[in-house]
């Protein structure tokens, strides 16, 4: 059986010291430093003024009331939905009640919508622009350099994934070139974050991409671009056809049912 | 320790609020005294964390109750200097510290010119409005405290906490149908609140009692209520409690068999025997509370005593018309 020779490859252990740690090390510093940058960065949620406020909850009252109507007697449902459709059909609880029927606002001139995505621009400002700069410091100090051999064999598709930027064909999948250690810092200084800064810190990126991909539900119910007055008559619409039901109903013969002394 | 700390001590009882505000000057002295976001120091002690903020707002809730104004005041000092003086919970906080510390009425309308002030520049601040409403309470101007809440309501009708209060205040001035609104509201933000279940029969039993027209369509609703608050929470002590004096009342009163036209809209009242079942059950699931509460059996500790004793009230006078 043929045994496949060990390659060796004699570096400079200096190679380790001036290039290994640092790396490391200016990885994670932009990692505090990104943290503490977001967070002095973070814009503080905005207040809202009370006639959206208004808005938003009279809605979710004409919501509340759908879901939970069967709690009230007949006649207090009935009042209510006599109300709340009425109001809704007017517009009584629009911010703006000139406003109805314009159709919704063009988030791009909305300047309170503006705002939400310069949040969101500036957290990811606060990604790229590092990246970019260490990565293009690499490239340029560290390009080429094979630092540390991985102790363990691995097949030769990683070797795309770990010899970047050296273009050797024959070295072993082994080594290990200086622009992917940087990737795998990218990656792997996760819990290093979390030891340091605490678990809820900007500093990783994989909460930031989660961030992104939409801050939830309800955002997106009372988010920019979204004509409030389309809401209202949907509601109406959806309170005038509810069928009702009361739980009272029947509740004596349940009780005496199930209760047993 | 501390966990307690972390619930609002609305509710505690006296005993326990006053254990836990003598811890304060311990737990004020373990902690470091001020915390800043941004500091080097952060990387290497333990994190802030949102339980210490809430344990400060809670301890000087409790020390307040209890009457401890340094302690009160440093953890309002500490929250200050994390928060700054301008953020709207502190500013409430802030104004609680000063009804406290007031001696007399003078200093309370001081106070309630302040929270004036405050909504004047800035109407959407909840809580200093949400203070004013219950300055306003203590200082028994009832009916300006509803106006308040009310307009408070038509800006906010999604806050639960507000509509209770104001079917307390309706109930205090004895405005039944009102009061009864209002739960309900409360009802369809939380369907399955089992004591206001109970609240909102204890009001329609009220309501019955208070002589206004249709009497017994508030009884039949009442009853319903309290069944409900018993289907959603077993072993619940008023609920059972108001099931007894409702459906014993609806007995007692139904000697004339006037079966008056009832509009479809209501459901119709229990028949005798359901009602008399009913009242059986009740008693017996009372007395059955009682006795073992009283004796102190494992698992039946939880009832408040004074709801206990209430019961025990009830099931005596009881006794002693079956006895006549």
């Amino acid at each position: 059986m043929a045994q496949v020779p060990v390659q060796t490859i004699h570096r400079d252990p200096q190679l380790f010291y001036w290039i290994l740690i640092p790396i490391t090390l200016v990885m994670i510093l932009t990692g505090v430093l990104r943290h503490y940058a977001t967070v002095l960065m973070a814009s503080a949620p905005k207040r809202q003024d009370m006639p959206t406020l208004r808005e938003q909850r009279s809605l979710m009252r004409g919501i509340n009331l759908r879901a939970n109507a069967n709690a009230i007697s007949p006649a207090s449902f009935q009042a209510r939905k006599d109300y709340l459709v009425n109001a809704y059909e007017s517009g009584a609880f629009l911010k703006e009640p000139e406003k109805k029927g314009q159709g919704a606002p063009n988030p791009m001139t909305d300047p309170a919508a503006m705002e939400g995505m310069m949040g969101m621009m500036k957290g990811n400002m606060a990604m790229i622009v590092p990246q970019t700069l260490i990565m293009g410091w690499i490239n340029a100090f560290f390009s080429g350099f094979v630092i540390i051999r991985l102790p363990f064999p691995l097949t030769i598709k990683f070797k795309s994934m770990l010899q970047a930027g050296v273009a050797t064909r024959d070295m072993d999948p082994q080594w290990m070139s200086s622009i992917s250690w940087y990737v795998l810092c990218i990656f792997g200084l996760q819990s290093v974050f979390n030891y340091l800064l605490g678990s809820d810190n900007a500093a990783s990126q994989m909460a930031q991409q989660m961030g992104s991909m939409g801050p939830g539900a309800g955002a997106q119910m009372f988010g920019p671009g979204v004509d409030p007055d389309k809401q209202f008559q949907g509601e109406a619409e959806n309170l005038a056809v509810l069928a009702h039901q009361y739980t009272l109903e029947g509740v004596e013969d349940r009780i005496l049912n199930t209760v047993r002394v | 320790m501390t966990s307690s700390l972390l619930h609002p001590p609305a509710h505690l009882p006296p005993n326990v609020a006053l254990q836990l505000s003598q811890q304060a000057p311990t737990l004020l002295q373990s902690t470091p005294s001020a915390i800043s976001p941004y500091s080097l120091s952060s990387l290497w002690s333990a994190a802030e964390s949102a339980e210490l903020w809430m344990t400060y707002e809670n301890l000087m809730l409790s020390c307040l109750r209890t009457g401890d104004e340094q302690s009160a005041h440093q953890c309002l000092e500490r929250l200050t200097a994390r928060f700054g003086a301008d953020n709207e919970r502190l500013m409430a906080l802030r104004g609680l510290f000063q009804e406290a510390v007031a001696t007399d009425d003078a200093a309370l309308k001081q106070v309630l010119e302040e929270y004036d002030t405050i909504l004047k520049k800035d109407s959407s601040n909840i809580p200093i409005t949400k203070r004013r409403i219950a300055l306003l309470k203590s200082l028994k101007k009832t009916t300006e405290a509803i106006t308040a809440l009310n307009q408070f309501l038509d800006s906010s009708p999604s806050d639960a906490e507000a509509w209770a209060e104001l079917a307390d205040l309706y109930a205090s001035q004895g405005m039944y149908p009102q009061s009864i609104f209002a739960l309900e509201e409360v009802l369809l933000i939380t369907p399955y609140a089992w004591n206001i279940h109970a609240r909102l029969g204890e009001i329609l039993y009220m309501a019955a009692i208070s002589g206004e027209a249709g009497s017994e369509k508030y009884l039949a609703e009442s009853i319903r209520r309290f069944c409900r608050s018993i289907e959603l929470c077993d072993d619940y002590l008023r609920g059972y409690y108001g099931l007894k004096l409702t459906t014993a009342r609806l007995l007692t009163g139904r000697s004339q068999p006037s079966r008056q036209a009832k509009s479809d809209s209501a459901l119709a009242t229990p028949d005798s025997k359901t009602l008399e079942r009913l009242n059986e059950t009740a008693t017996a699931k009372l007395s059955e509370i009682v006795r073992r509460s009283v004796a102190g059996e494992a698992g039946w500790e939880g009832f408040t005593k004074s709801e206990v004793i209430a019961a025990k009230a009830l099931l005596e006078t009881d006794a002693v018309k079956i006895s006549r």
